[in-house]
């Protein structure tokens, strides 16, 4: 008898970038890991800069902030506010489902199906469009504020 | 039982980080929106302003449990990425401990600094 493979759904690493038949979530969750380890690397040179420079004096602490007042750094500052912006609004998606609200009521799998994803997908869209509206209001006030 | 117990953990830091850092955000990024409703936040990052707040001690405290939620969700989430590749389980332990101390030994330094100011 001919025995029927599971599908392999193991992505590893590829996974970190393809989703493979995973749908838009599973981006945001790759968007929310990027994001993450982008914010970390931020916290690692913000603890230097607050630690090993502000210890040394006036002068030194100047000196620094001198060296980070250029376009680049501001633009690298906005983008580390937009994926906070991103990685809080969409850790706070993950806490409401993972603890199981914002879905809809278990219901019996019959044809056509009312899977809780959809229900779910739709507060999905309206997080994303939170994200979209700060990114741009903190964009808004990098440009106004000067580069 | 114990990962679950790191994953509550990680979900409250991450909502009390979401409060605390979209406060310092806002203050620190919109300070030209702040400006025109009439609130000026754009000495915050001078000299003096620093030293105004290095030699008050609810600063400190803030700086260090603020410091201690970051540092345990950053690591935890780094910590969970490492593992996600599945290596064997000595090298997940390693992992582990490797981001322990690394995690214990910023504490310790990071936290130092806002107390030795507070007298200097």
């Amino acid at each position: 008898m001919r025995q029927t493979q599971p599908r392999r759904n193991y992505l590893g690493a590829v996974g970190w970038l393809w989703a493979g038949n995973y749908k838009v979530e599973r981006y945001l969750y790759i968007l929310h890991r990027i994001t993450g380890l982008g914010i970390l690397l931020f916290l690692l040179l913000h603890l230097i800069m607050t630690t090993v420079f502000r210890v040394q004096g006036q002068d030194v602490w100047e000196a620094a902030m001198a060296v980070l007042n250029n376009p680049w750094f501001k633009i690298g500052e906005c983008l580390v506010v937009i994926a906070f912006v991103y990685h809080a609004l969409n850790g706070l998606r993950l806490i409401l489902q993972q603890l199981g609200f914002l879905m809809v009521r278990p219901a019996p799998s019959i044809y056509p199906y009312r899977d809780s994803l959809r229900k779910k997908r739709s507060w999905t869209m309206a997080m994303i469009a939170v994200v979209v509206i700060l990114a741009l209001v903190f964009f808004y006030d990098l440009v106004v504020g000067g580069w | 039982m114990r990962n679950t117990y790191l994953w509550f953990m990680q979900l409250i830091t991450g909502v009390l980080i979401a409060v605390l850092l979209g406060i310092h955000m806002v203050l620190m990024h919109l300070d030209a929106i702040l400006g025109f409703l009439g609130v000026d936040v754009t000495k915050v990052t001078s000299w003096e302003s620093m030293i105004e707040r290095s030699n008050q001690g609810i600063w400190a405290g803030l700086y260090i449990a603020l410091l201690a939620v970051v540092l345990y969700h950053a690591l935890n989430g780094l910590r969970k990425v490492i593992l996600e590749l599945t290596p064997s389980a000595r090298a997940g332990r390693v992992t582990t401990w490797v981001i322990v101390a690394f995690g214990i030994v910023t504490f310790i330094w990071c936290s130092y600094v806002p107390i030795a100011l507070l007298s200097a």
